[in-house]
């Protein structure tokens, strides 16, 4: 296999879980113009619930609902009760209140899990799969990550298209005001996106744990490159935050893979600064900046 | 007797001899206090010191500006490996090396400023949130020049001879500390009230509208930025010289969140509230240890106790006390002005606007 | 039946009004009129929910509304259709429309209604599954009106409908307008600074001043009446 085989195809499972990420805090974004930069904390925390019940005997499945399912209750209990009630404050007071947020479970978790570096067990083998004679890099894991992100985002896709629900979603993030006076239950529908986001954001944690292991900071990485990701394809397309969050995968594994793994990160930099200097609003944002 | 008073208004009336003097007064202070305390209140005086010089920059830029970095910690980093960098091998005096830390680290902010001049909001965060998990991982990456995860080591400064023989070291460092602090906020108390000051809080305000009155917006936010980013580099040498050891653990995404506490809890571009909030973040952790230790609880819990709490109070603030410990004062300040002097009291609760100004009815 | 009692709405130290009685009487346009700043998108947006009064109460049909949460009161029957931004815009026409009843659980219903908006207003009906941005002005009046249409609104609270479109437009709407309140029993707040058009089309005319009710009475006594004519309403 060639070595750039290799890259493209680890940079694709990669990149499907920062599009997740991204998918995540695009969906809050757009709802509420606020990003959520404790969304990967929540991930981190949802992923050691799930490592808390199969450490108690639960099977792995289990443990994987228990992720998602404590996801969505966390996003709707963040929402409701903290991010509510400053709505209506400036925007970087809600920034620093997700900051807090942040701040906060990255404590918590190791004073409840203790801040020892785990492992998580993977959904499938992580052994490369056979193809013909030979072994392909590229695992019944890999396979399932690719696939389960792809399903979500695809059901997500039908739930706001296709549905009244994702049509009272949509129209409550584009003016929650003009919702109200048609009877829409605006405070409902941003609970819902903030489930539905921490869900999204709970699956990639349980994914890119077997990888990066479990420890209170993990999922910091993962946010920036989610976050950058979502930048990348402009904060207001998910479409965008998805192809975002693949481009990332694949440049980072390509950076990671020809010029060294410690320097990751700062690809993950050079190349969000690259592109905010050229389109300060993300590569396919419809936005034009206000000139004087 | 009134002759006197007008030399006196004259002399106090302009903004620089006004903070002059009160630096002055505050040094005096300052110098008492510490020649009473022992070694172990000098090295948490010193602490308040560093913690005050970086958030005092970052509360201009953030308060002030409007900018949100979460990426100062990495630029405390960086004044803290010149300052480790350059003390390898050869012996400089103190002010040197500061002084340094802070070109280097000004124009690691110049570069960075430019590059994030357009950035606004949520944008500029992420770059710099960026910035905060990238920068560490160099020191980790070329391990030859930066001492890898063990990091390198500052050796301690040595108090001249003309302090005496048995000067304490401790008190040493806290003397250059507070007095890199004061000359701090000295020199931004200026730029508070100077135009430039006023430029930074228009652009913040509403962009357009500055730029239609002439300012020139990306060199107004560079200059913000680098400003607070020297900051940050004098703050983050003497914290290589407070903690006799720089690693890349010790800056990373927690150290840019824990400035963001202290800034909020002082209070968003204020001064006082830059040195109200390193009191708070310097002072939580020994007094949870303290309790953690009394209540014999685990270290994973008690390291991680004061974090819980700066995020709490962050969210906390959030909800309930946008403007800090320094709004809070303000709003106590205005309140008894109402009772005793009839005017109304302002009833704002928002922090700062990041694009326009809330819409009216 | 719309009934607002000394309504008192202050932003701040801001009084925008000041005491305001008016009825509504079922089935019939009621105009409130005034300069700007008058005071009268408040009165609208405090009926509708979105603003709290500081004193005063509003009822439809008896029933105490002054409190309610804004959406609450539209799903009584109460559409605002506020100025300018009302329809949304990146939302295609037939998503617009579809918004309109979504909380009547009602499908059936629902699509009986969007096919009489549809037959009403034929311009929406071609542009159909086009996003709504690339409505004129005209047409994003029609849509808002079919839309509160199909939500079976009893009471139309329309601010300043006429901003924006060209004469011959609002005649046709203002036209729909009467059409639907004689045959479907609707009741209308009409607020306008075209006082002329308005008085038009209204059975009642109110006229408010620095937040008060300065002038109250049928509309066309206010606008034969030309010494109130040239005082409040400039014509």
């Amino acid at each position: 296999m060639s070595r750039f085989f290799i890259l493209t195809l680890d940079g694709l499972t990669q990149g499907a879980i920062y599009a997740a990420v991204a998918l995540a805090l695009v969906l809050i974004w757009r709802a509420t113009k606020v990003i959520n930069f404790a969304q990967g904390a929540m991930a981190m925390f949802t992923t050691y619930l799930a490592l808390f019940a199969i450490d108690h005997g639960a099977p792995y499945w289990l443990g994987f609902v228990v992720a998602l399912l404590s996801g969505l209750l966390l996003g709707a209990i963040v929402e409701r009760v903290i991010v509510r009630p400053v709505e209506s404050a400036p925007p970087l007071n809600v920034v620093i209140l997700t900051l807090g947020l942040l701040l906060f479970f990255e404590a918590l978790a190791p004073m409840l899990f203790g801040g020892q570096i785990r492992s998580f067990p993977p959904a499938f083998s992580i052994v490369g799969l056979h193809v013909g004679n030979s072994q392909v890099a590229f695992s019944a894991f890999d396979a399932f990550t690719l696939g389960s992100v792809l399903a979500v985002m695809i059901l997500l896709l039908v739930l706001f298209q296709r549905t009244n629900l994702g049509l009272r979603m949509r129209a409550s993030a584009f003016n929650p005001e003009v919702s109200r006076l048609l009877g829409i239950r605006v405070g409902r529908m941003l609970t819902l996106g903030w489930a539905l986001a921490s869900l999204v954001g709970a699956l990639a944690g349980v994914l890119i744990a077997p990888t990066f292991l479990l420890y209170p900071n993990v999922m910091d990485q993962v946010l920036v490159f989610g976050f950058t990701g979502a930048v990348l394809g402009g904060l207001d397309s998910a479409v965008g935050a998805v192809i975002g969050g693949l481009l990332i995968g694949f440049a980072l594994s390509y950076v990671g893979g020809y010029l060294g793994s410690d320097l990751e990160t700062v690809g993950a930099l050079v190349i969000l600064i690259a592109v905010l200097m050229v389109r300060p609003r993300g590569l396919f944002s419809l936005q034009r900046l206000r000139e004087v | 007797m009134l002759i006197a008073n007008v030399h006196l208004a004259r002399i106090v009336r302009p903004t620089l001899n006004r903070h002059l003097l009160l630096a002055l007064g505050a040094a005096v202070v300052l110098v008492a206090i510490s020649e009473q305390i022992g070694a172990y209140d000098d090295y948490n005086l010193t602490a308040v010191a560093i913690f005050a010089v970086a958030a005092a920059g970052l509360t201009l830029l953030t308060g002030l500006n409007g900018q949100l970095s979460l990426g100062h910690g990495a630029l405390m980093a960086v004044g803290a490996y010149t300052a480790s960098l350059l003390l390898k091998d050869h012996q400089l005096p103190v002010v040197v090396v500061l002084l340094l830390a802070v070109l280097t680290t000004g124009i690691v902010g110049i570069i960075f400023g430019y590059a994030a001049a357009r950035l606004r909001g949520p944008y500029l965060a992420g770059a710099t949130l960026s910035l905060a998990v990238a920068l560490p991982q160099i020191a980790t990456r070329y391990k030859n020049i930066f001492g890898g995860d063990a990091g390198l080591s500052v050796p301690a400064s040595a108090p001249p001879a003309w302090l005496g023989a048995d000067f304490p070291p401790e008190r040493w460092l806290a003397w250059i500390a507070l007095a890199a602090a004061l000359v701090t906020m000295v020199l931004l108390g200026n730029v508070l009230h100077s135009s430039v000051g006023r430029s930074f809080i228009a652009v913040r305000d509403n962009e357009a509208a500055a730029a239609l009155a002439g300012i020139d917006v990306a060199r107004t936010q560079v200059l913000a930025f680098v400003i607070s980013a020297s900051c940050a580099g004098l703050a983050g040498a003497l914290f290589g010289y407070w903690s006799g050891v720089t690693a890349p653990a010790g800056f990373g995404l927690g150290l840019s969140l824990q400035l963001i506490t202290a800034i909020v809890i002082g209070g968003l571009g204020s001064l006082a509230g830059a040195v109200w909030g390193s009191i708070v973040l310097v002072f939580v952790p020994s007094l949870t240890s303290g309790m953690a230790s009394s209540l014999n609880v685990p270290s994973s819990v008690a390291n991680n106790v004061p974090l819980a709490i700066y995020g709490a109070t962050l969210v906390i603030a959030m909800l309930v006390a946008p403007h800090g410990i320094q709004g809070a004062l303000k709003r106590l300040l205005a309140l008894a002005r109402a009772r005793w002097g009839h005017s109304p009291a302002s009833g704002k609760k928002g922090v700062m606007d990041w694009d326009d100004p809330a819409p009216g009815p | 039946m719309l009934e607002i009692v000394d309504l008192t709405v202050a932003y701040g130290p801001v009084m925008a009004l000041h005491g305001v009685t008016l009825t509504v009487a079922d089935s019939s346009i009621t105009a409130v009129l005034g300069a700007n700043g008058a005071g009268k998108t408040t009165l609208v947006r405090t009926i509708s929910g979105l603003v709290r009064p500081r004193s005063g109460s509003v009822r439809l049909d008896g029933r105490d509304i002054t409190r309610l949460a804004p959406e609450e009161i539209a799903r009584l029957g109460v559409a605002h259709v506020p100025q300018g931004q009302a329809v949304l815009a990146e939302l295609t026409v037939d998503e617009n429309l579809r918004l309109g009843g979504l909380w009547r659980r009602d499908p059936s219903g629902q699509r009986r209604a969007m096919a009489e908006a549809y037959e009403l207003f034929p311009p929406l009906a071609s542009r159909r599954h086009l996003a709504a941005f690339s409505l004129s002005g005209g047409e994003r009046q029609m849509l808002v009106i079919g839309r509160a249409l199909v939500a079976r609104s009893r009471v139309l609270l329309l601010d300043e409908p006429s901003l924006g479109l060209a004469r011959l437009v609002l005649v046709q709407i203002m036209a729909r307008i009467k059409t639907m309140v004689h045959e479907r029993g609707l009741t209308v707040l009409l607020i306008e600074q075209n006082a002329k058009s308005a008085l038009s089309v209204a059975d009642e005319a109110m006229v408010l001043h620095l937040g008060k009710v300065v002038v109250q009475g049928r509309a066309h006594q206010l606008s034969s009446e030309e010494g109130l004519r040239h005082a409040y309403l400039g014509f």
